[in-house]
């Protein structure tokens, strides 16, 4: 390793290990803190509490020290830090729930280090591209198998036992790699005119066929599941991936025309779809109709009465939202810690997405840097959409707020994004820095 | 009993822990920013005559070696250019094993890659397959189909 990256790598593990310190103890105040306000006295379990989150974040500090020392040294602990904040406000709302969260959290860390170990250099993925791709297709359709199961009217889980798991989650990652990488290797191909002979204005069928049969196969699958939200997010990264790899700007004017009027056909004709645009515009009118507005109004409740400060974690009334664990874990923050704390949800959110971009303009190979576009865009625009529902910014489709809502897929798919950004993000780092090194130790 | 004003203060408290959490972030990415210049101060000399040393011998055009009708052939090495079947290529190879537009020869901070663009054949370097962009010095041998080129 040469002298610049690992002065570089120094600077970043020292202001790794710095925040997380930090972040710790303000969840573990944060933890105190609800305990307080909601039985005026402190958690009994607070010592070990406290233990067990330092040792997870040090855990994956130390197998970033290890595996991908010249990371950028924002990215875990931001992770860890909207992590542990959906925890506590999980705990504030229910007990099972939270031991539960605590375990996938667990498994979610074990990923996270796991994936460093195993994915050393992000191009080893590009290998893998059409076996991924089955994988993903295998898991979005493993709940239409007997092992599905219905919740919420979306079929989108599967049962293992007393546990139950969103494939989909993990299905979008391997979408991202097979984009980018598809893209990858026929760029050119993809960014110019060939098709048909006479009045060339499309790429070749040929090398468009493979990534619209993917989105295809993907839509289709969440339509029948009924899940939007996954079907937005999905759209969206093909139209971000595929501007982003060939340069065309022309993919992403045909992709929103394509999508507004495939909206607007589904608002004018899925019944379901057009509830839910009629609750978004007029949630008190729906109030309490069955499937109304009423999650949509209580959340704003929740908003509004947490005012500027909030009214103190663990004397907010969020119980009262339905999903508040899950959907609505904003508008609680919202409440109990008001405007300040959404604030720092939504920072902490920007400053992700701000080190994935930052990752992906600075790798050497154009495979991790459209593979960091691909899962930054994933994180964003998830958090994006689901926030914005929230907030009634947009109609509200159930997706996960990545770290922070209860569910153990969500957490584990997040964690691994979060490890392979850390993989590109180290490679790129060490390359840039050491190959000069390497190249003037060689003519030297 | 706690009452309600020092819960309202450890509010307050833990907002600006979070808050004092994202200044250091602030400061982390200031630091980031600024860091790549002090880095350069610091670097060791054989660094700068290593890169000069090195784009004295940059290579900077490639030469075909076979088939020999085309022997002698120099193609200078200048920008971004394709190499390929197709008449839209900078160098065109009248070659049946070359795919329409096959490889892709650039430089980039005064070092030259060449990159394979989903040939069916494959482009080589050395004999060894090109899967991503690999940097190119003088003496280097690329094939494509049947050509191959040397770098001068």
């Amino acid at each position: 390793m040469s002298l610049d990256a690992s002065l570089i790598a120094k600077s970043r593990r020292r202001t790794e290990l710095g925040l997380i310190v930090i972040g710790a103890f303000a969840v573990g105040g944060a933890y105190a803190l609800a305990s307080l306000g909601r039985t005026a006295s402190l958690p009994a379990n607070i010592g070990p509490f406290l233990g067990v989150i330092v040792a997870l974040v040090l855990v994956a500090h130390l197998a970033v020290r290890r595996y991908a020392r010249c990371a950028d040294g924002l990215l875990l602990p931001v992770a860890g830090l909207l992590n542990g904040l959906g925890y506590v406000v999980i705990a504030r709302l229910d007990h099972q729930l939270a031991s539960r969260q605590a375990i996938w959290s667990c498994v979610g860390v074990a990923a996270f280090i796991a994936t460093l170990m195993i994915v050393r250099r992000g191009r080893d993925l590009q290998r893998y591209r059409y076996t991924l791709l089955l994988v993903g297709i295998v898991l979005l359709m493993l709940p239409m198998s007997p092992l599905g199961r219905d919740i919420n009217g979306a079929r989108v889980w599967i049962a293992l036992g007393p546990m139950s798991f969103q494939p989909g989650e993990i299905a979008k990652l391997c979408l991202v790699i097979f984009i980018a990488s598809y893209l990858v290797s026929n760029r050119e191909l993809l960014g110019m005119a060939t098709w048909p002979k006479f009045r060339p204005f499309l790429p070749h069928p040929k090398y468009l066929g493979p990534l619209l049969a993917a989105l295809a196969i993907g839509l289709a699958m969440l339509v029948v599941q009924n899940d939007f939200g996954q079907s937005l997010l999905i759209i969206t990264l093909f139209i971000i991936m595929l501007w982003v790899g060939t340069g065309r700007g022309g993919y992403l004017f045909v992709g929103f025309i394509g999508f507004a009027a495939g909206m607007f056909a589904a608002v004018r004709s899925v019944p379901h779809v057009r509830q839910r645009f009629d609750v978004w515009l007029h949630p008190w009118a729906t109030y309490d109709k069955i499937g109304g507005g009423y999650q949509i109004a209580q959340g704003a409740y929740a908003l509004a009465w947490g005012g500027l400060a909030g009214t103190g974690l663990g004397l907010g009334s969020p119980g009262l939202i339905p999903e508040a664990q899950n959907d609505f874990i904003f508008a609680v923050i919202g409440e109990e810690l008001g405007l300040a704390g959404t604030t720092i949800v939504l920072v902490a959110f920007l400053v992700l997405i701000g080190a994935g971009l930052r990752v992906a303009t600075h790798a050497s190979d154009r495979f991790d840097s459209l593979l960091a576009v691909g899962l930054t865009t994933l994180l964003g625009f998830q958090s994006f959409i689901i926030i914005a529902g929230v907030t009634r910014v947009l109609p509200l489709t159930g997706v996960a707020l990545p770290f922070v809502s209860y569910g153990g897929s969500s957490v584990l798919a997040s964690y691994i994004l979060l490890a392979l950004l850390v993989r590109v993000s180290d490679e790129s780092t060490s390359r840039d820095h050491g190959a000069r090194r390497e190249r003037a130790m060689a003519a030297a | 009993m706690v009452s309600d004003q020092l819960l309202n203060v450890l509010k307050i408290c833990l907002l600006a822990l979070l808050y004092l959490f994202f200044l250091r972030v602030l400061r982390a990415v200031w630091v980031e920013v600024k860091g790549p210049v002090l880095a350069r101060e610091h670097a060791p000399s054989p660094v700068a005559t290593g890169d000069r040393h090195r784009r004295r011998r940059a290579p900077s055009c490639l030469k075909v070696v076979e088939p020999p009708a085309l022997a002698g052939a120099r193609y200078e090495l200048s920008g971004e250019f394709t190499l390929g079947r197709a008449a839209g290529c900078q160098v065109t190879l009248d070659d049946t094993f070359a795919s329409q537009i096959h490889a892709r020869v650039f430089d980039r901070d005064d070092h030259v890659y060449v990159e394979d663009l989903g040939s069916t054949n494959g482009t080589w370097l050395n004999r060894a397959k090109v899967t991503g962009p690999l940097e190119l010095s003088r003496g280097d041998r690329l094939q494509i189909g049947n050509t191959v080129f040397e770098v001068a």
